[in-house]
């Protein structure tokens, strides 16, 4: 269960791309707590404090708004996508200074990830890197709709929803940031970078 | 996942929605209406969720074994049976510090096949997992992948998935950092094998240094590791150290 690891893009894109999750481990019966959801529901309530400078955020299993999330029973997952690292920055120090003792990952750039946990005082513990896509790689779609579908893990963005959207906005049928929430509510996780995808879907009607 | 033919009115709104273009109208068939191929259909069930089509055509049958693991390899919604919950892997390093499931002087890898986007059919997967047997590997027990084989030492599958079809699924395994070497020459070597596309993983305990000792050995085999990566930053408490 890698879905946030492959997200492709330029340094400069990936600066405005960070996906924070925080996950209790699943063999210890402790997803399941009373004391791990007590804890999971205060990560939400950590988050809401960031909500306004969030691009996305969500519980793995739906969509619900961050008010939803912050008084249900917490369930197994939360994550938030940042556009900044100085917001994300502050998030981490929040959670490590609140001591859930819940397992927080960052997917993003390492050498801000690095510098974030050096400023904040502490020592990252572990690393995953992609090593990229191998095989038939000429049935990839083209560069930037690969950039914006591989925004979710589970591929149910899909990329000829990328390349409709990208031909309604050239027709003037459909807005920059319609259509990058039409793509994001297709993940179901709250993974995907709406501010990100506005982005790219401008550079590929540019081009057109 | 299928369209009722008398509901649907061919107006294609579905059909965009479709990670894997399954979706489509027929030429010749008299009514054009919108159907869906059934051999590259994921059962991902996105088309549905999407919730565009404005007749409800779009429907979910009850599916039979061995079509059950389409949807549970891609459907993120979906508890997977093995695993008993949502996804296609395991936990892996995200809960690292909790576990010490990846110690230092050891390496996890995962070969996402069919990933990013193309899928891939059990055959596919299942060329990657006797090829990484033959260099001697030990398969993640909890992985979903693992749970289909027959035979864990060569990587076979059941017979009756082999022509399935999901959007991806992870073959997992952790190797000592001595012997990544000669298993990423052997990843190396799955991209003329396969018949799609695979991602790979790479795991590592970062040092108190701050050297990761497997990324000079993915450069040195011809991988580029990214630059953007998943980062465990060892907040969980009580902490595992080696």
């Amino acid at each position: 269960m890698t879905h946030s690891l492959h997200r492709r893009g330029s340094i400069e894109d990936l600066r405005e791309d960070f996906v924070l999750l925080v996950i209790p481990p699943r063999d210890e019966n402790s997803q399941e707590s009373e004391e791990t959801q007590g804890k999971m529901k205060q990560v939400w309530e950590v988050f809401s404090h960031y909500e306004k400078d969030l691009s996305n955020f969500g519980n793995g299993l739906s969509l619900l708004p961050m008010d939803v999330l912050k008084s249900n029973k917490a369930k197994t997952i939360a994550h938030a996508v940042f556009k900044d690292r100085e917001t994300l920055k502050a998030c981490v120090r929040e959670l490590r200074d609140r001591q859930f003792g819940i397992s927080v990952v960052i997917s993003g750039l390492y050498e801000e990830v690095n510098k974030i946990c050096s400023e904040l005082d502490f020592s990252p513990h572990t690393v995953e890197h992609s090593l990229g896509a191998h095989g038939q790689t000429e049935r990839l779609p083209g560069k930037n709709i690969l950039e914006i579908t591989t925004m979710c893990g589970h591929h149910t963005v899909s990329p000829y929803l990328a390349m409709h959207l990208v031909e309604r906005i050239n027709k003037g049928k459909m807005t920059y940031e319609k259509a990058a929430k039409e793509l994001s509510r297709m993940c179901t996780c709250g993974i995907f970078n709406p501010h990100r995808a506005e982005n790219i879907l401008r550079r590929l009607t540019s081009k057109a | 996942m299928k369209i009722n033919d008398l509901e649907c009115n061919g107006c294609k709104l579905c059909q965009p929605y479709c990670p894997v273009g399954a979706i489509k109208n027929p030429k010749g068939q008299g009514k054009a209406v919108s159907q869906i191929d059934q051999e590259e259909c994921v059962e991902c069930g996105a088309c549905l969720r999407a919730a565009v089509c404005p007749k409800d055509a779009l429907y979910m049958p009850e599916l039979t074994w061995p079509r059950t693991l389409r949807e549970a390899f891609s459907n993120p919604l979906v508890r997977h049976p093995s695993t008993g919950v949502p996804g296609r892997g395991t936990s892996e390093m995200k809960t690292n510090d909790r576990t010490g499931r990846f110690r230092r002087g050891e390496a996890g890898v995962a070969i996402e096949v069919g990933r990013p986007g193309v899928g891939a059919t059990f055959r596919d997967i299942q060329v990657v997992s006797m090829e990484l047997a033959k260099v001697g590997i030990e398969f993640e027990l909890q992985n979903p992948v693992s749970a289909l084989m027959v035979d864990r030492e060569t990587g076979r599958l059941k017979e009756e998935v082999l022509d399935e079809k999901v959007l991806s699924a992870i073959v997992e395994f952790k190797v000592k950092n001595d012997r990544l070497e000669s298993v990423l020459k052997a990843v190396k070597e799955l991209a003329t094998k396969v018949d799609t596309v695979f991602s790979v993983d790479l795991i590592s305990r970062i040092y108190p240094d701050g050297s990761i000792p497997t990324v000079p050995i993915a450069k040195k085999m011809g991988f580029s590791p990214s630059p953007n990566t998943k980062t465990n930053l060892g907040l969980g408490r009580p902490l595992k150290e080696d």
